[in-house]
């Protein structure tokens, strides 16, 4: 009775003891084992969800990243320095971000760091961001990340702050001034609703209902039925999940013929498919990405957009999404400031040299940082999209 | 004698795992194996309720959770000092368990687990809707480190050193429980209710006291946590933390305290093993760090093929006891 629990814990501390042992002894190793003919690598943390929740996202976030390393190696590098990215997986967990973060400023030394893929793995990171002073740059949406503003931290989505003004003034200039919203409740459809409350009466609309699902759920027509009542001029429906193609399936279904729009969160070829015919004429902004011809063919952004949707396809046989596109955007961030940093890269010095960022073409806009705009995305970088025949065209106002 | 020999072996071990900071200065690794510690806090309750007392908890992330919140707002809302945020936080989700409990208790077996499973996904609802309170999907950040008077524990080493302290207090406190007469009750409950009735125990009050202290010391786990990290939000505390906890039980054996603490020690790890075992190829941490899930449902499935008892060695006089069942 007595003899097994000290046995096992005995067995605990040899276990806990031998990992940090080992995990000391691996730290010295590395450091030796770097021995090329060519320059020091740039060491460059990434922490994407790859399993949990968020793991469809990251993976195309991870496959992104790997393909532009493997481009920019092959093209020598930067200023004759290769990229190495060292991948951590969150688990779509924030603590394990956070211990990620952890982990490659204090085992691998990184310079920067790009993540994470959800916005409570990238708020959870902060403090040791802070603690390192290294520069972060999330691919998460949320606009909590800009808003609650750090030196350090740098975001490529188009927040909901710049695209919520953006429908809003669309939806105003068909004509609509009573509109029904439809949102949900989960981080992207909360944080878009209590924007779009805000930002409604400058643009001159009113909403008469108000209507709420969670992620998940499997019928929203009572809130359907609430929003016929009221009789909106439009209904405008602000999330990021495959729900979206219930709210246009019910619509449908209930008769109501008003106009629907939606924001960057539904920009999937999943919505199309799953709302079938009741897709017709959504109309819903987001990036150019979808049909790079909105940059104009003869741009740089057009030629960025599409060497990358092509070569994507071509490594993994399928055609990027918008977060493959703003992990993209994230590295390119790091590698153009990287190139501008002169002498020894240092975390700071690069962090200054990402605030400068000026007019930098990426898959998901035209990136201008200040000392203010951590975000450097602006409304030119969107545009309208209508669903017509199964597919996403331009909407031509 | 042995018993004496085999205390002050747990004294010596406790003692190391205190003075792994004196040796290890990698913060990454000592954070780590602060996750570790936490753990298993969390788990030496649930082996108490499921182990022991046979009421198996699919909640008990969600307890951890109410913990974390409830330590993280005291302090940042009310200003209470951390000790006793800490200690309200291990009370509310003790009532919370009792709350739980009381009605539970006309559930048993997989009712029991189903109802847990629910309390754990409202709980997980509204630990995003409570936007207020909780800070929800974006998460509360900025809470402050554990801190006594004006010092304050911020380093990974001097959290580490706390939530082992805590871990091996709440060791040795389950030890004598299970030892003594409510530990003895449980088991008898575990065995047979009518027959722990008939015995003089009062199943009722045995499985509502288990179930509170186990909620109750996941929510002291779940107030460490909060204080260490710093950042707190909804997905930490989601359905697949429970369902780890409850595999580690399984897979430590029933009536076993070090059994869980070890499975819940290694199921921790192997999620951190690239960053433990640097020599490892990246490639195969990453394959593994995809993989743990599967590897941990994989051992879980082999482990109740295998011996449904668990890791832990039967006894083969107790083995020849349960002969009735």
């Amino acid at each position: 009775m007595r003899g097994k629990p000290v046995r096992a814990l005995a067995a605990l501390t040899a276990i806990v003891l031998a990992s940090a042992g080992l995990a000391g002894c691996g730290a010295k190793q590395e450091a030796g084992g770097g021995g090329e003919t060519k320059k020091e690598p740039y060491r460059i943390g990434v922490v994407v969800s790859l399993t949990g929740t968020y793991a469809g996202l990251g993976t195309p976030e991870k496959q992104a990243m790997e393909m532009e390393r493997d481009r920019i190696n092959a093209e020598g590098g930067v200023n004759g320095h290769p990229i190495e990215l060292i991948f951590e997986d969150d688990a779509t967990d924030p603590a394990k971000a956070a211990a990620a973060a952890t982990k490659l400023i204090d085992q691998d030394g990184v310079i920067a760091i790009i993540g994470a893929t959800g916005t409570a793995q990238t708020m959870a990171m902060r403090s040791e961001i802070q603690r390192a002073g290294v520069p972060q740059v999330s691919m998460a949406g949320g606009s909590v990340i800009t808003d609650q503003f750090d030196p350090l931290v740098f975001q490529t989505p188009w927040p909901n702050r710049v695209v919520v003004p953006f429908v809003l003034k669309a939806i105003a200039k068909k004509g609509y001034t009573k509109i029904a919203l439809i949102s949900d409740t989960g981080g992207f459809g909360k944080d878009g609703h209590d924007i779009i409350v805000k930002e409604a009466p400058a643009a001159g609309i009113t909403i008469v209902a108000d209507e709420t699902f969670n992620p998940g759920d499997t019928d929203v027509s009572s809130q359907l039925t609430k929003i016929r009542a009221a009789n909106p001029d439009a209904v405008l429906m602000w999330n990021a999940g495959k729900e979206a193609a219930l709210v246009a399936k019910g619509m449908k279904q209930l008769g109501m013929k008003q106009p629907l729009f939606g924001g960057h969160g539904n920009a999937r070829k999943e919505f199309i498919e799953g709302a079938g015919d009741a897709a017709e004429g959504f109309v819903f902004a987001a990036g150019k990405i979808l049909i790079p011809e909105a940059y104009g063919t003869g741009t740089e952004a057009y030629k960025v957009a599409t060497d990358f949707i092509e070569s994507f396809n071509a490594k993994y046989g399928k055609a990027p999404d918008t977060f493959a596109g703003h992990a993209h955007d994230a590295l390119m961030i790091v590698v153009d400031a990287l190139r501008r940093v002169e002498g020894e890269v240092t975390p700071a010095k690069l962090r200054d040299a990402i605030e400068q960022t000026k007019g930098l073409v990426g898959v998901g806009g035209t990136f201008t940082f200040s000392s203010t705009d951590h975000n450097g995305l602006s409304e030119s970088d969107i545009v309208l999209y209508r669903v017509e025949n199964g597919a996403w065209v331009l909407d031509e106002r | 004698m042995r018993r004496r020999l085999n205390e002050a072996i747990v004294f010596v071990a406790g003692v190391a795992m205190l003075a792994v900071p004196a040796v290890v200065t990698d913060r990454y690794v000592l954070k780590v194996l602060t996750f570790v510690g936490l753990n298993t806090i969390v788990v030496i309750g649930l082996a108490l309720l499921f182990g022991y007392a046979g009421q198996v908890s699919l909640g008990h992330a969600a307890f951890f959770g109410i913990g974390a919140y409830t330590s993280a707002r005291l302090v940042m809302s009310f200003g209470l000092p951390w000790v006793l945020s800490v200690v309200g936080a291990a009370v509310v989700a003790a009532l919370a368990g009792w709350a739980v409990a009381v009605p539970g208790l006309r559930l048993r077996g997989h009712y029991l687990a189903m109802a847990t499973l629910g309390f754990n996904e409202i709980m997980s609802v509204a630990f995003v809707e409570a936007r207020p309170v909780t800070g929800g999907n974006d998460g509360l950040g900025g809470v402050p480190f554990p801190s006594f008077g004006s010092f304050e524990l911020k380093t990974p080493s001097a959290l580490f050193v706390l939530v082992w302290a805590v871990a091996l207090l709440v060791w040795l406190a389950a030890r004598n429980i299970v030892r003594s007469r409510p530990g003895r009750a449980m088991r008898a409950l575990h065995c047979t209710e009518p027959g722990a009735l008939a015995s003089g125990v009062d199943v009722a009050a045995v499985k509502v006291r288990v179930f509170a202290l186990s909620a109750g010391l996941a929510g002291l786990a779940g107030a460490l946590f909060a204080h260490s990290v710093g950042f707190i939000s909804p997905s930490s505390f989601g359905l697949d933390l429970s369902v780890l906890l409850v595999a580690a039980v399984v897979l430590g054996g029933r009536e076993s305290l070090s059994g869980p603490i070890v499975a819940m020690a290694v199921l921790t790890l192997l999620q951190y093993l690239g960053a433990l075992l640097p020599g490892l190829p990246r490639q195969a941490a990453e394959a593994i760090q995809d993989w743990v899930p599967d590897i941990v449902g994989a051992t879980l499935i082999a482990v109740l093929i295998a011996r449904a008892r668990g890791g832990a060695p039967v006894r083969a006089k107790e083995a020849l006891g349960r002969g009735a069942r």
